[in-house]
């Protein structure tokens, strides 16, 4: 008989031990809660919550998404319940859960996100705080902060001085030069950025002349945006020393291999939580049967290890 | 597991074929699932990455024996993701998260309903009228359709054997009444007028214009309205936020989900 060892996933992000690299994607798990019915969410790396304003925001009018080839665009417009709500009524039952969570934040202005950053640090049970620099869908903020590395400076540095808790950068795709946006949240504070955001994209209807979404332009995110994370995702490995977690079109084990291949920490998964609501933890258990096959004993054994050379 | 609470499953497909224009699926599914009428379940059946979401259908029926399950749906192809359903078989696999979100409410001092189904909003009407059938409460059916080709086979109709029961109604007067199911319904509620009062509910499903004509005929008679709205979706359990529409809660109003806190919702509550 074959004696198989349990590899050990475990992942660092920073100083946040994770049990395996697997988060989900914030915006694409609610609160979290909402999974309890399909598994015991304390089995993901971590959960990354929706992304909380300081007051509850109503979010865009309807139409808010429209499916694209192997993708989709979004123009939620970050409705959520505020951060107050949040502290009070989700954080403690992530907590009885047993869940590592992330909190994903977003203010119209820097004090905006200080003030959500600050509140949220009162949290024993919170992980780290993922600042989302990088939202599409809202006039203010987001991706105003988020596109210039001298934008993403100053909220960075803001952000770290407002919170202990280790703070994580959500940068966004629509750059021209990713390893100096990456480069600039490190140097203002970051622990670890996170990548990427959704893809600016539009969808039109011929016969009716009109945009599908009310906001006219929205996020692309799905299988059809992989090829872009992954590049961007291992041009960031390489531009800093502090962690890099892949996010884009994540789907598979495989697809999640391919981010940790190319040096991210940890991965996270988004859109593929709509198709599969197991998607999460099918892909922790992907990845364990992958290393057990390949006898790879360690999560960083394998991480980082793309080969460019004969 | 909590009863009733949504579950990702994987069916597989013990018959699936066209009847005029609707298809009717039934599937096998690992365990017995209990739904209330207008609640759905959200399907995917085809490999690859395009379609990439699963499409919302209402759960027609669910039956099962001996802990196994299966549950039935009816639907009409009107783009890819159905197109590809319906060119499914007998065997192929299907994915399944079910039950999806909140149905009609029956409460118990209405002593006669109509169902309002538009085009294949009959799906949702039609288990609201085979509950209300277990119950022996007294109901009508109206059924909307551009013409008769668009109507669902009469075998399909519960309470079809009933006379006076079903009114079918047809935009270009090919079978049953020549006008809209709303027109029909206006027909009615005059006649009720004239025979007295009676505590009735309306349950409809079907295109947005018709819930509002609906709504807007019945609302200012006190006659209670459940209707169950439409939107894509990405999700169906509430999670991306995609699927909203605008709500009046007293004097707050708001966006809600229409896969979580609907689709049925009070015709009282929707800004249309
Ligand atoms: C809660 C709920 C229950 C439903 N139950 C049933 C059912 O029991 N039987 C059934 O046949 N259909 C039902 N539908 C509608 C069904 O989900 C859509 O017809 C289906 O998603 C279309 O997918 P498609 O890929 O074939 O079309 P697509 O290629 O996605 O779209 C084709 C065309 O249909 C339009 N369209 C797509 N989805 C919708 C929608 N939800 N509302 C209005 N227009 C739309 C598109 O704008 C486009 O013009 C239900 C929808 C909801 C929200
Ligand atoms: C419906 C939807 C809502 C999202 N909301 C947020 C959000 O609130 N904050 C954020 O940082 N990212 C948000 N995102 C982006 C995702 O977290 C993720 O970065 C992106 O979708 C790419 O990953 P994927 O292809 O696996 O979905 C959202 C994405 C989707 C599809
Ligand atoms: S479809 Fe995702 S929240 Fe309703």
């Amino acid at each position: 008989m074959t004696h198989s060892v349990t590899p050990d996933l475990s992942a660092r992000v920073g100083s946040v031990l994770l049990k395996n690299p697997v988060m989900s994607a914030s915006g694409t798990f609610g609160y979290g809660l909402e999974f309890m019915p399909f598994y015991d969410i304390s089995r993901l790396g971590a959960v990354i919550v929706k992304g909380l304003s300081l007051l509850p925001t109503p979010g865009n009018p309807p139409g808010r998404i429209v499916e694209t080839p192997a993708g989709m665009l979004n123009a939620i417009g970050l409705q959520n319940i505020g951060v107050e709500r949040f502290v009070n009524e989700v954080a403690p039952r992530l907590d009885d859960a047993g869940a590592v969570y992330v909190a994903n934040v977003y203010g119209r202005t820097i004090e905006e996100y200080e003030a959500v950053a600050r509140r949220l640090s009162d949290l024993p049970g919170l992980a780290a705080i993922e600042v989302n620099a990088s939202c599409p869908n809202v006039k203010e903020g987001g991706i105003a902060f988020g596109s210039s590395p001298g934008g993403l400076s100053g909220l960075t540095r803001r952000v770290r001085a407002a919170t202990e808790k280790p703070l994580w950068v959500k940068l966004s795709p629509n750059v021209s030069d990713i390893g100096a946006i990456a480069r600039a949240a490190e140097e203002a504070g970051a622990d670890a950025v996170t990548l990427i955001n959704t893809i600016v994209g539009m969808a039109v209807d011929p016969r009716t002349r009109r945009p599908m979404l009310s906001n006219v332009t929205g996020g692309l995110s799905g299988p059809a945006v992989k090829p872009v994370a992954l590049r961007m995702v291992w041009e960031a490995c390489k531009a800093v020393k502090i962690p890099v977690v892949g996010i884009g079109g994540i789907q598979s084990p495989g697809d999640a291999l391919e981010f940790l291949l190319v040096g991210a920490a940890a991965v996270q998964v988004g859109t593929a939580n709509f198709r599969n609501p197991n998607a999460c933890v099918e892909i922790v258990d992907g990845i364990r049967e992958f290393f057990v096959r390949e006898k790879i004993f360690r999560l960083d054994d394998y991480r980082g290890t793309l080969l460019l050379r004969e | 597991m909590p009863h009733g609470s949504p579950r990702f499953v994987h069916g597989k497909i013990l018959h699936n074929s066209g009847s005029g224009i609707f298809y009717r699926m039934e599937v096998a599914i690992p365990e017995r699932i209990d739904f209330v009428p207008g609640q759905f379940a959200m399907v995917s059946g085809w490999p690859g990455n395009d379609p990439l979401l699963p499409r919302p259908l209402a759960i027609f029926r669910s039956g099962g024996v001996r802990g196994k399950g299966t549950v039935e749906f009816v639907y009409k192809v009107v783009g890819r993701g159905t197109a590809l359903l319906s060119g499914l078989h007998a065997g192929d696999p299907l994915a399944l998260t079910l039950p999806l979100g909140h149905g009609f409410e029956f409460p118990g001092e209405d002593r006669s309903w109509w169902l309002v189904g538009g085009g294949v909003g009959f799906s949702s009407v039609f288990p609201a009228a085979v509950a209300l059938e277990g119950e022996r409460a007294d109901f009508e059916i109206f059924l909307g359709a551009r013409s008769r080709d668009q109507l669902p086979p009469g075998e399909w109709i519960p309470g079809g054997a009933v006379p006076g029961r079903v009114h079918l109604c047809t935009d270009d007067g090919t079978a049953g009444f020549f006008g809209t199911a709303a027109a029909a319904l206006r027909d009615r509620i005059d006649r009720r007028r004239s025979a007295g009062p009676s505590r009735v509910s309306i349950l409809a499903c079907g295109p947005r214009e018709m819930l509002k004509a609906v709504a807007e005929l019945a609302l200012p008679l006190d006659i209670r309205v459940q209707v169950s709205l439409e939107s894509s979706m990405a999700c169906g359990f509430g999670v991306c936020w995609g699927c909203v529409t605008a709500i009046r809660d007293g004097e707050k109003s708001g966006y809600r989900r229409i896969c979580k806190e609907g689709p049925v919702f009070d015709a009282r509550e929707v800004v249309w």
